[in-house]
């Protein structure tokens, strides 16, 4: 649903945005949960099989706030970052890497036990969908 | 003709010297030349497909790691096109190339079908969908 930032009717006066008391900072109510930026799921930080979900489970989508280490939050972007590809660690687990829509920038993060099977699978397929790269490395194998 | 139009004509089609140039390759040792074979600078060893950090990925302009990077997935763009990711051994960090004609087909295809050899999940119950 479309965002509405245009008041209609006879009050076309801009009003400046009221002042927040809730900080939404770490060890208040809201430290614990996101809102995700791709499906505005309510999103839980408490994940089966990792302790640092950083994507929505139902559509895996992310936001780019962390710049070099993992959970510093001193990226200025703040953009949508994007599934873009599965990657395997040497001891079988699956690794998401993202991208972020805004500034191209990667970053990859562990599955957590809770992520959508089925878009994993679809992501996972994705290069596979083409079979022109398929053919080429038969030809290779001949 | 005007320097802009030899800086431009420069950067398009590289000169007689330049695509002659070759490097080798940090993992396999293979001397590779910089420019493919559709003078598309190279930036990764066409046959182990490894690369090396050269480039900050956060801040841009050179990097002062220089180590090497290791092909982890392979990423499809919505052209169709497939881009390879790599990840630097030392410090971690990702960097996204374009694949050329001639990189060795068999590890990218490999480097493919990786994720559905060992899924976390059982893929049966996707055959009923």
């Amino acid at each position: 649903m479309p965002r509405r930032t245009r008041r209609s009717g006879r009050d076309q006066r801009v009003r400046p945005q009221r002042h927040k008391d809730v900080l939404h900072g770490a060890g208040r109510h809201r430290a614990h949960d996101f809102r995700c930026t791709g499906c505005r799921l309510d999103v839980s930080l408490v994940a089966p099989g990792t302790a640092h979900r950083n994507h929505c489970p139902n559509c895996l989508t992310s936001l780019h706030v962390d710049l070099r280490i993992p959970g510093d939050r001193a990226a200025g972007c703040g953009g949508r970052m994007e599934p873009l590809s599965l990657t395997v660690r040497p001891d079988g687990e699956w690794m998401l890497i993202h991208r972020c829509l805004s500034c191209g920038r990667l970053s990859a993060n562990r599955i957590a036990g809770d992520d959508n099977a089925l878009v994993l699978v679809r992501l996972a397929l994705r290069p596979l969908q083409d079979r022109r790269v398929a053919n080429s490395a038969l030809l290779a194998v001949r | 003709m005007s320097s802009d139009h030899l800086a431009h004509q420069h950067r398009t089609t590289p000169s007689a010297a330049l695509s002659t140039d070759t490097f080798t390759c940090v993992r396999c040792g293979l001397t590779v030349s910089s420019y493919a074979a559709d003078t598309t600078r190279r930036n990764h060893c066409p046959s182990c497909l490894h690369s090396r950090h050269v480039l900050d990925q956060v801040e841009g302009g050179p990097s002062a790691c220089g180590s090497r990077m290791s092909p982890i997935a392979i990423a499809v763009l919505r052209t169709g096109d497939w881009t390879l990711v790599h990840r630097c051994v030392r410090c971690g960090e990702l960097s996204s190339d374009p694949v050329c004609a001639d990189d060795n087909q068999l590890i990218l295809m490999r480097m493919a079908v990786r994720p559905l050899a060992d899924p976390p999940f059982p893929l049966e119950a996707f055959g009923t969908l």
